[in-house]
């Protein structure tokens, strides 16, 4: 799986870095620039123009020009900042990854019948059951590790550190964008969504001892879950289900949720409560269950 | 006699209304190999998981070394090694490894005790080897090898002889009598094969339908029989009334309820009666006649549901 995530991370960065190699652009960048701001004042001059776009053209326009004014190039190339912006997107495959070791590492020792031999040890089922949970959450975190480590080490060999400057508009100001920051904090709110399924695949896992069932029941519901929400949002059940919260990336770039009155602090307590629900009927159902695997 | 190292105490087990196990109670002593017998059915695979902690009993308890299994569950168990059914080992991983992962589970199993037991169980030259490519009796003696790595009290095994090679049960037989006597171990075998009981075990507990119905010591008849073979039978039948023996027809001749030492005395009469005689043999019912007679036969025993 290791190698798999580091593939999937190579490869795109080669195709990139292919077509960057043959395909190098012409002219210095200030004129891309003044080409761009005439081709916006065209746009704008046009009549058929909602608020919000025009909005969006002058501030892209507004852009342009502190760029030459302040002597402040584009990125023209990809980036280590920009891989890694595109590199993040796989963090879905490190929470499937995970999924996959949750949903299987308790009942993989049902279906080959190891589990009698690993609960006639002198350890008690609580302790069995909390080993399996670490493991997970650690190799999980070892993809996560993996993944952002990997597209650091290969975004800086091909595209190095860049030489142009992220801006934008921040009440009609124009600013350096925090490329890291807002990275980082990507980084952290997926991971509320790796933790829920991960915890829900462990939960179907081990109740159920079938791993084709979890991993199904988990993918389908993260496929769904937005279908599910639009669904129920009429409705106010909805704020108190966890799939409304579980993608914790909707609160990025100062934006909310979108359902109404819903808070990442709210947001974060209703997926804690499940979180918390879901270990209580994995360890209460396992510790019960009479083995005859 | 001495205390003993496991006591179960009216163990019983209801699943969804049906009672497959019904106040059991058996007392296993230190050096004694019990042999554990019951048609299919009867409940025997159900007592062992209860006695080694896979299912919980409905009723009762299951004391080993004085502890209670369901209150002091690490330490109880931790005197106890178990093989159930087919011993399943991560097959991906050797023979060895496996060996290892289970004695990190334990306390003070040293890679010497490793070693050791993988002497015993004679499996020194394919240890290494991944267990998927082992033969059935090849993971039965790994199986064993787990079970004793941590030098238990106690030692529970069912159908341990299955997929054993017959030099293998016999090196088996005369390991297991070799850690009771020495070591003062306690077993307790269950197995479909009753020459094999016979052979290995002190005392055989029989288990039909949840009942114990039986819990006796082999290889001490109090009394004893002998097959008498001689014609005409009629005569012989005569005389053997006369005497006042009890004898049933077996084959071609009677067998005969008698002491040792009245042997010589009807065999001399019989002779002077001028009886043919052909045969005088100790006669020994065999296990598998003790069982059948008790369990009436092979019917696969009904589940009582109340």
């Amino acid at each position: 799986m290791v190698a798999m995530l580091i593939l999937v991370i190579l490869v795109p960065a080669g195709i990139t870095k292919y077509y960057e190699v043959k395909s190098p652009t012409e002219g210095s960048w200030q004129d891309i620039e003044q080409d761009a701001i005439q081709s916006y004042k065209e746009t704008l001059a046009g009549e058929d123009l909602t608020e919000e776009d025009k909005a969006y053209f002058q501030e892209q326009m507004a852009i342009s020009e502190y760029r030459l004014a302040n002597d402040a190039p584009s990125q023209k190339d990809s980036s280590l900042a920009s891989f890694m912006s595109f590199t993040s997107g796989m963090l879905t495959l490190v929470t499937l990854f995970t999924v996959i070791t949750a949903a299987s590492i308790v009942s993989s020792e049902f279906s080959t019948g190891t589990i009698k031999m690993l609960l006639t040890r002198p350890m008690s089922r609580a302790k069995v059951l909390t080993s399996k949970l670490l493991t997970t959450f650690l190799f999980g975190l070892l993809l996560y590790v993996v993944n952002v480590v990997v597209s650091a080490l290969i975004g800086l060999v091909l595209f190095g550190m860049g030489t142009g400057v992220e801006l934008e508009m921040v009440n009609g100001q124009v600013v350096e964008k925090a490329v890291w920051s807002d990275l980082a904090y990507h980084y952290l709110l997926s991971g509320g969504d790796f933790v829920m399924s991960t915890l829900f695949a462990f939960l179907i896992g081990s109740v159920f001892r079938s791993s084709s069932l979890a991993i199904g029941l988990t993918m389908f519901l993260s496929f769904t879950g937005g279908m599910i929400v639009m669904f129920l949002s009429r409705y106010d059940i909805v704020k108190y289900i966890w799939l409304t919260h579980s993608d914790l990336t909707q609160y990025e770039h100062g934006g909310g949720s979108m359902i109404a009155d819903v808070t990442l602090p709210f947001s974060l307590t209703v997926l804690a409560i499940y979180a918390v629900v879901f270990l209580v009927i994995s360890y209460s159902t396992f510790m019960k269950r009479d083995v005859t695997a | 006699m001495t205390e003993p190292i496991v006591q179960l105490q009216n163990l019983s087990k209801t699943i969804r209304g049906k009672q497959l196990i019904q106040q059991l109670n058996i007392d296993l002593y230190p050096g004694q190999i019990t042999g554990f017998l019951g048609p299919n059915g009867a409940g025997k695979t159900t007592t062992i998981r209860m006695m080694t902690g896979l299912m919980h009993p409905t009723e009762g308890n299951v004391i080993i070394d004085g502890l209670s299994l369901k209150e002091h569950y690490e330490e109880a168990i931790s005197k106890v090694g178990v093989i159930v059914e087919n011993p399943e080992m991560y097959k991906f991983m050797s023979g060895y490894k496996n060996l290892l992962h289970f004695a990190r589970m334990h306390k003070n199993v040293t890679k010497e005790r490793i070693q050791e037991v993988i002497q015993q169980v004679g499996l020194e030259n394919r240890i290494h080897e991944k267990v998927s490519t082992y033969s059935l009796g090849m993971r039965q003696r790994l199986g064993l090898a787990q079970a004793l790595l941590h030098r238990p009290k106690f030692l529970i095994l069912d159908e341990p002889t299955n997929g054993l090679d017959p030099a293998g049960i016999r090196e088996f037989r005369m390991y297991l009598r070799k850690i009771a006597s020495e070591e003062g171990v306690s077993v307790f075998v269950s197995s479909h094969l009753l020459s094999e009981i016979e052979l290995m075990c002190d005392r055989v507990a029989v288990i039909q339908n949840g009942q114990l119905i039986d819990l006796r010591d082999i290889h001490n008849e109090s009394s004893s029989f002998y097959y008498v073979e001689a014609q005409p039978k009629e005569q012989v039948s005569a005389y053997l009334e006369q005497c006042d023996f009890n004898f049933v027809a077996e084959n071609q001749g009677y067998v005969v309820e008698m002491k040792k030492e009245d042997v010589p005395a009807m065999t001399t009469q019989l002779v002077q009666a001028g009886i043919q005689l052909f045969a005088v043999q100790p006669h020994q019912k065999t296990l598998e006649d003790q069982f059948l007679e008790m369990t009436g036969g092979g019917q696969i025993a009904e589940a009582n549901s109340k």
